[in-house]
C-alpha cells in the first residue's frame, strides 16, 4: 500500500504514540465541553436506530 | 480553519488527501500537523466524555508550539482547510471504529464556525450518511440533518453495519 492509497481510504492509517494517552484523563477543550453539557442539557438527544 | 471557498468544491472525501494520523491507545485524542505557507502548525482532535453516557463532544483546536497552549479559535489561513477538515472527519472514523456506540457532539466555537462545520457536513453529507447516523440541533430539538439548515450542533452516530 503506498500513501496515495493510504490517504484515499475511507478509514484513516493511526500512528499509535503512547505519549498522547497522557492526556487522556485531561480537558483540553474545557469550554467547548461546558458549551455541549449546556445544550446538551437543553435538547437531550437524539433517537438513534438501535440496529 | 476551513474557508468556505474550500468546501464548495466536492471531490469526495475518499479522494481528498490527508494528513497522518497520531493517536494514543484510547484513540481519543488524534495529532496531525498541518504544513503549508505559514509553517507547520500541530492540530488535536479531542474526543472528550460528556455528562451523557457514551456521548463524546469534538473538540479541535491548534497546538502553540512555543507556549504548549490550546487555542480552538485560531484561524491557521495555512492554505489547506481542505485537508484538515478530511483530517477531522478520519478521526471520526477511527474514534468510531473503537467506540462504536458512541454518539460524538460537534458544535462550533462561534457562530461563524458552526456555519463552517454544517457546510463541512454537507459537503461529505452523501458519503457520510452510509456510515453515519446525522442528526442537526435547532431550537433545542433533533432532527435528522438536512442540507442547507442553520443547525447550531450536530450529532453522529456510527451506522452498525
Amino acid at each position: 500500500m503506498n500513501v496515495k492509497d493510504v490517504n484515499t481510504k475511507k478509514k484513516p492509517v493511526v500512528v499509535i504514540d503512547k505519549s498522547l494517552d497522557f492526556f487522556n484523563d485531561k480537558v483540553l477543550f474545557p469550554k467547548k465541553l461546558e458549551k455541549a453539557n449546556e445544550m446538551l442539557k437543553k435538547a437531550g438527544l437524539p433517537e438513534t436506530k438501535k440496529t | 480553519m476551513f474557508k468556505k471557498s474550500d468546501i464548495c468544491n466536492n471531490p469526495g472525501y475518499m479522494n481528498i488527501e490527508k494528513y497522518e494520523l497520531k493517536s494514543g491507545e484510547q484513540l481519543e485524542l488524534f495529532e496531525f500537523v498541518s504544513v503549508g505557507p505559514k509553517g507547520r502548525i500541530i492540530k488535536l482532535v479531542q474526543y472528550s466524555p460528556t455528562n451523557y453516557k457514551d456521548l463524546f463532544n469534538l473538540g479541535f483546536g491548534d497546538k502553540n508550539i512555543e507556549t504548549g497552549e490550546i487555542d480552538d479559535s485560531a484561524i491557521s489561513n495555512n492554505g489547506d482547510s481542505e485537508k484538515v477538515l478530511a483530517t477531522v472527519v478520519a478521526t471520526l472514523y477511527a474514534f468510531t471504529d473503537k467506540h462504536r456506540d458512541a454518539l460524538v457532539y460537534v458544535t462550533g466555537s462561534t457562530k461563524s464556525r458552526t456555519r463552517l462545520y454544517r457546510m463541512g457536513v454537507t459537503k461529505y453529507f452523501d458519503e457520510a450518511i452510509n456510515d453515519f447516523e446525522i442528526f442537526g440541533e435547532i431550537n433545542n430539538k433533533w432532527e435528522e440533518f438536512r442540507k442547507d439548515v442553520e443547525y447550531e450542533g450536530f450529532i453522529v452516530k456510527r451506522k452498525l453495519n
